[in-house]
């Protein structure tokens, strides 16, 4: 176990000892001298050792970013803590240490293979995004209950597992039980689990076991169904008709209408709504149908256009990759000349020859590029037209039928009306069959209040389709424009830009590496 | 395979020809000297004396056919059924005779019908063998090989007729020497449709042409003058070979008289009727232009004569059977008529007494009594023909496996020969070999095919290239290092030469596709490798002269390697700017060179060069490592420089990959080597290879069967000697009959069962004779044991009682045998009675 603080002084990582294991542990040899004489990035390190170095606290990592594997073993380190940074660790060994708790290794979501032998850990826990756990070694800890074990369910890929030395390896059932119930472990405590003793184990704690998968079944299905939901929520969203095969629309009228709730204990109201909402959502629920198709043949008109595109460049690239390959042929000759030359002036007309050679292959090049940046430039105009014409049509039809809506609305309205004045007219001769309550007949004192309070109603109604109405064209119209941005900033600048420079690159190397040819000549006369 | 037969049969013959005998099927001469006479006559009463000055000229030839020796069959040969006609197939006789005499009544100007030949049993030459006799000569005529053919057909299923009809000389001569060869034909090329660019609504438009357009309709329409110029001049000269070639003319033709198949649809999933033509085993399509015209069809049930024009061949023949306008048939047929009788039956009739020549030939003729109707009834009645009077045909697996007379078969195409033999009779497992010639002479060979079966080197074709001296070999699956098919000069055989080899990528483990050879160059293909490599290319040099006595192309003295090229497939899971491409090793310039892959929206690609450290091939050695000895262009310009240690170390792995890939040279060489060899010891040793299942031709199996059938013969002699026969002391008795009387049967019986029981009896009385002895003696004993018992002394006591136990044991014993044998007796009797009744010997009495 660990050793007395007061004996030796812990340690610091610090850069001088970082420095030094990464020297002691890279490369070797002649290569080792180059590194050394080069310096070796932290960032480029692969793997570090830091072990038997007493290090107390886990700290001056982040610059290791491509660490893949790191041994801590046997230090005095009592919390893990610092590693955020390393999340492309694959092998992590902090055994023979002080630790007394899992934790901090939340983003190390590649982590394989982990160890934590020899520690003062009592309970498995926050490892749930170690997804990718293969080996897990918590071997000499001080782990009592066995209950904790079916947190390591979680890990799908988990086939090595080291309990050995753990306070409860001492009961009886100990080994039966974890066999049972983490099914995919292969290796326990350094020996292979048979199949006998796995049927034997699942005979034993068949009742419990079955019903966890049973509980994990119905989870995962929840779960799925959820997911499913989602999507089509998500879906619907595209189409910019969320909610509309629901009376969501409707109900959301009545959401914040508080007149409009009261005026429903009204006599004869209940029939109103009953039918007015029945239309209502017949209405919605075709423009919600409509909603997907167009949603439909938007996505089509998308992926068309895109592949399209890719086509046409795809076509571009091979014509420019073999007008390069055809110069490449050719310079190979013509560099294998020059070699041989030994005449000044031959190898000034050569050389001049390459040059223009050069020149023509660039004109080439960009003449492949200006053709494309022409076609693509006609194409996406003709892409930002249909789609804008694809917009109004899809806007104009959901407009249609939100009027509709206002159309019913403002019928029902009118009945609503008649309805409250003949109430009304009741209520003031005291001949109202039914009891209504207090609320109400608090707006029947006279007639303007009522009158007011079905019309408040119905222009909260209005404001909420309204609204729907504005929701809807704002977002697709958003979505038009950042797509049409897109596909210009992407396809036509940025596209252009790339290539432009690649083909100037290429050029510039072309004429550096003839110059540089020139001159190796030119020093050997 | 048992088949029925057209059974028309009979002394009288109606052939119209002579048949020649066609002998193995190749050739069959159908020249009709009466025809040729009619001709002659016909000229001659146009014009007496121009007939005269060419009489003079003619010079007549005896009949050539009368030269063949005839073959005689030797009627002992054949069972009855070939020899005697059964009353039925006299009655079928009668009416085949009424028919043919209604029909040349009717039809004056048509020729006699192939009716009732006679067969191997009759006498005169005219005649129809039975396809079982054509099957064991293995020769006949076109007559007789439709018979045979159509019988099989008709016996497997197929609703097939013989047809007689007229054909042209070369069909009647199976002379095919005009006609491509059938494995020469190259299978029409699916000319594979450029795929169109599709049309899509956002494809770009092409860039636009900015060349005059005039000018190019004017290259375009020079272009086309020029082409069609050529092609008429191909054309013209096609036409002039074809006409060098064309047969000459026929002065028969159209009076060949031939017989072929027919197979019509319905049956056996044939979707639409074809020809068969017998001598070459070829289906053609009805309008088979070679065919010219069809006398009269018939299969086993019916005989029907073709009522249709022929002036144009068979082109646009009906064979609907039914329709009576059209085929004339023999007897009332259960193929659906065309009309339908009740209700046009009185049509019919009409057109009876308008037309009488076209209907009356249903049967009715002066001399029949019976009304139409009661012919139609009796007809229905005796409408089922007799059962066929030919063997069943057998084909012994040998024959068919030998397929011609000794297996041997050459036949003439079109400027070239095929010689076709049987599966094992050739000792290097030749089967079929085709020789294509430049000229209709066969004198200039151009290629040389060859076709092998069971090799045991899976050879399976052979090309000879006689022009450019190449020779192909395909292979079978099987072999060992995968080897499909091989091509080198006949001239250069030998390692590091001109060849190609390819080989079956999916059964090597190096997934090596190809391997294309020159004196100075290797280059090979590959598939699916997990390294990604598909191609490599090496240069050689000139080995180094040495001194010395001359090295074979042993490990000893291997070629420099100049260059070394290796390209690699795109490796998804790696960047594309560190997925190699190509790396060039350039050997002699102690160089590498690597082509990256392009990114995917890029056009150009990384490219790197290293300089080899001097002492690179020094064992052991440290390399050092400079950075001039590194040279790199990178697309993005803005990428990270390399580290100088991991330029080295890069270094160091190309290194070894150079080493590697100057191994894998090494080996492909030996390679070649190691499978030249193989090739050579092959040829010399072609054994063929023999299935298992193959008991008639693998010695060892057989030789293992017949040890069995030895060993199951000696169990058998055993056995016999071990079953007794019961009866034989008294078939003796009698003298040993050869047959038994039924009184003498009564008598074995009787003697048999009497001579058991009293042995039984025997038996039973001498266990009680010894039952008694045994009591006696111990009564005996016992009364003397009474009489001394008191002077006895202890010893003869014992003795005493010793014996009386004993004896007790002794009498129970045989009491119980006694019992036993009582029981038994019956038992036994009642047995021999069954086994005796069902004795073959004399089962039949009882």
């Amino acid at each position: 176990m660990s050793r007395l603080y007061d004996t030796v002084e812990p340690s610091v990582i610090d850069e001088e000892m970082l420095q030094k294991a990464v020297e002691d542990q890279g490369p070797k040899e002649e290569a080792g001298k180059i590194a050394k004489v080069e310096g070796i990035d932290f960032a480029d390190v692969k793997s570090l050792r830091l072990d038997f170095k007493n290090i107390l606290k886990i700290d001056n990592l982040w610059e290791f970013s491509c660490l893949t594997k790191l041994q801590l073993d046997n230090n005095i380190i009592e919390k893990i803590e610092g590693l955020d940074t390393l999340v492309n660790l694959v092998w992590l060994d902090l055994s023979f240490n002080n630790i007394e708790m899992i934790e901090g290794l939340d983003k190390l979501t590649r982590l394989e293979d982990l160890t934590l032998y020899n520690n003062r850990i009592s309970k498995i826990e926050n490892m749930d995004t170690m997804t990718n756990l293969q080996v897990f070694s918590i071997g000499n800890n001080d782990l009592k209950d066995l209950e904790n074990l079916v947190y390591l369910r979680r890990f799908k890929k988990l086939k090595t597992l080291n309990l050995n030395g753990n306070p409860f390896c001492s009961q009886p059932e100990y080994r039966m039980y974890v066999i049972a119930f983490l099914s995919n472990v292969e290796f326990l405590d350094y020996r292979l689990i048979d199949q006998q003793s796995k049927d034997a184990a699942y005979e034993k704690y068949q009742i419990p076991i079955e019903e966890m998968l049973h509980n994990e079944k119905q989870g995962e299905l929840k779960k799925e169904d959820e997911e499913k939901k989602a999507k089509q929520l998500e879906l619907h969203r595209n189409a910019y008709v969320e909610g509309m095969d629901g009376p969501s629309l409707f109900d959301m009228m009545y959401s914040d209408d508080a007149e409009g709730n009261r005026l429903k204990e009204m006599p004869g109201v209940d029939e109103l709504i009953l039918t007015f909402k029945e239309k209502f959502v017949a209405i919605c629920y075709q423009m919600f149908e409509f909603g997907l198709q167009e949603n439909e043949k938007r996505q089509e008109e998308v992926a068309q256009f895109w592949e399209c595109v890719e086509e046409a460049k795809l076509e571009n690239k091979e014509m420019g990759m073999k007008t390069i390959a055809d110069f490449m042929v050719y310079k190979k000759k013509a560099f294998q000349e020059l070699g041989q030359i030994s005449d000044s002036t031959l190898l000034d007309t050569k050389v001049k020859e390459f040059n223009t050679q050069v020149s023509e292959l660039w004109d080439k090049l960009m003449g492949l590029e200006l053709q494309i940046v022409d076609q693509l430039e006609e194409v996406i105009k003709d892409y930002e037209r249909n789609m804008a014409d694809m917009v109004s049509t899809f806007l104009e039809n959901i407009q249609g039928f939100l009027s509709q809506c206002r159309d019913l609305e403002n019928i029902h309205h009118e009945r609503m009306m008649e309805l409250s004045i003949v109430t009304l007219e009741k209520v003031i001769k005291n001949e109202l069959d039914e009891e209504i309550s207090e609320d109400l007949r608090m707006l029947f004192v006279d007639k303007d209040t009522i009158i007011n309070a079905v019309s408040s109603s119905h222009d909260s109604h209005l404001l909420k389709i309204d609204n729907k109405e504005d929701d809807i064209v704002t977002r697709i119209n958003n979505w038009l424009k950042t797509m049409i941005e897109q596909i210009h900033e992407e396809q036509e600048i940025v596209r252009n830009r790339r290539r432009v420079s690649e083909i100037n690159n290429l050029i510039d190397h072309l004429r550096d590496e003839i110059d540089g040819l020139e001159i190796q000549q030119g020093a050997q006369y | 395979m048992t088949a029925k037969m057209p059974s028309e049969e009979g002394k009288q013959n109606d052939a119209s020809s002579e048949q020649n005998e066609n002998d193995g099927g190749e050739t069959s001469d159908l020249l009709g000297e009466d025809e040729d006479d009619e001709k002659q006559e016909e000229e001659l009463s146009e014009n007496a004396e121009a007939l005269k000055e060419e009489l003079a000229k003619i010079v007549v030839h005896p009949p050539t056919q009368e030269q063949l020796p005839k073959e005689i069959f030797d009627p002992a040969e054949f069972p009855d059924s070939y020899k005697e006609n059964l009353p039925k197939e006299n009655l079928v006789l009668q009416y085949s005779e009424n028919f043919r005499r209604q029909y040349v009544h009717l039809y004056r100007d048509r020729k006699p019908l192939f009716l009732n030949p006679v067969n191997e049993c009759g006498v005169e030459p005219r005649r129809l063998l039975s396809p079982t006799t054509i099957l064991k000569r293995q020769k006949g005529n076109c007559f007789e090989y439709s018979t045979l053919l159509c019988s099989l057909l008709a016996g497997a299923g197929y609703d097939a007729y013989v047809v007689s009809g007229y054909a042209t000389r070369e069909v009647c001569l199976a002379d095919e020497s005009r006609e491509i060869c059938p494995l020469l034909k190259t299978k029409e090329e699916k000319m594979e449709e450029e795929r169109k660019k599709e049309m899509k609504k956002y494809t770009v438009k092409p860039p636009k042409d900015l060349r005059s357009k005039f000018i190019l309709k004017q290259e375009a329409r020079a272009k086309s003058e020029k082409e069609s110029e050529i092609a008429k001049r191909r054309q013209e000269e096609e036409e002039k070979q074809a006409e060098l070639e064309k047969p000459p003319p026929d002065p028969l033709h159209g009076l060949r008289i031939h017989s072929w198949v027919l197979v019509l649809p319905g049956k056996r999933e044939v979707p639409e009727g074809f020809f068969i033509e017998p001598f070459t085993g070829l289906s053609h399509p009805l309008d088979y232009e070679s065919y010219l015209g069809i006398e009269s069809i018939w299969s086993h049930a019916n005989y029907w004569v073709n009522m249709q024009d022929c002036s144009e061949g068979v082109k646009g023949m009906n064979y609907d059977l039914g329709d009576c306008t059209q085929w004339e048939f023999m007897f009332n047929t259960d193929k659906p008529l065309l009309q339908i009788p009740e209700a046009e039956d009185d049509i019919i009739e009409g057109l009876e007494d308008e037309d009488g020549s076209n209907k009356g030939l249903r049967l009715m003729t002066e001399d029949t009594i019976f009304s139409e109707m009661d012919i139609q009834e009796e007809l229905e009645k005796q409408m089922d023909m007799p059962p066929t009077w030919v063997e069943p045909i057998r084909l012994s697996r040998k024959d068919f496996e030998m397929r011609c007379p000794q297996g041997k078969k050459v036949k003439l195409y079109k400027r070239a020969k095929l010689e076709k033999f049987a599966h094992y009779l050739m000792r290097d497992g030749l089967i079929c070999k085709l020789s294509v010639y430049e000229d209709r002479e066969l004198t200039a060979l151009i290629m040389v095919r060859e076709y092998y079966a069971h090799r045991e080197d899976k050879l399976q074709t052979k090309v000879y290239n006689h022009r450019t001296g190449i020779v192909v070999e395909y292979f079978n699956e099987g072999r060992m290092r995968c080897l499909k098919e091989h091509q080198f000069k006949a001239s250069n055989p030998g390692p590091e030469n001109e060849r190609t080899m390819h080989f079956f990528d999916e059964a090597r483990v190096d997934g090596l596709v190809s391997r294309i050879e020159t004196p100075t160059e290797m280059t090979e293909h590959y598939k699916d490798r997990e390294d990604f490599l598909y191609y490599k290319h090496v240069e050689f040099g000139k080995r180094p002269k040495k001194f010395g006595p001359q090295e074979g192309f042993g490990s000893n003295n291997p070629r420099p390697i100049l260059k070394m090229v290796q390209k690699f497939h795109r490796n998804r899971s790696k960047l594309a700017n560190e997925d190699i491409a190509e790396l060039v090793f350039m050997c002699s310039e102690d160089k590498i060179q690597i082509t990256y892959h392009t990114e995917d929206k890029r056009i150009a690609s990384s490219t790197r060069e290293y300089i080899k450290p001097h002492n690179w091939d020094e064992k052991g050695a440290t390399l050092t490592f400079s950075g001039d000895m590194h040279q790199t262009f990178q697309v993005d310009p803005t990428s990270q420089q390399n580290k100088q240690v991991e330029l080295y170390q890069m270094l160091l792995e190309l290194l070894k990959a150079e080493d590697k890939c100057r191994e894998q040279v090494r080996e492909s060489e030996m390679e070649v080597v190691e499978i030249l060899k193989d090739r050579t010891r092959e040829e010399s040793a072609s054994e063929l290879d023999i299935s298992v299942y193959d008991t008639e031709r693998n010695e060892k199996a057989k030789k293992h069967r017949r040890e069995l059938e030895r060993r199951q013969l000696e169990e058998k002699m055993r056995k016999q000697e071990m079953e007794v026969d019961y009866l034989a002391p008294f078939l003796a008795q009698l003298g040993e009959p050869e047959k038994l009387t039924r009184q003498q049967a009564y008598q074995l019986r009787e003697d048999c069962l009497g001579d058991l029981k009293q042995r039984l009896i025997d038996k039973a009385n001498l266990i009680q004779a010894r039952f008694e002895k045994e009591t006696q003696e111990l009564q005996k004993k016992q009364a003397w044991y009474q009489q001394n018992q008191v002077s006895m002394q202890k010893n003869d006591e014992e003795e005493y009682l010793n014996y009386c136990s004993e004896a007790m044991f002794r009498i129970h014993i045989l009491e119980l045998r006694l019992n036993r044998h009582k029981e038994n007796a019956p038992h036994k009797y009642m047995m021999l009675e069954q086994t005796l009744r069902q004795d073959p010997r004399l089962a039949e009495f009882f």
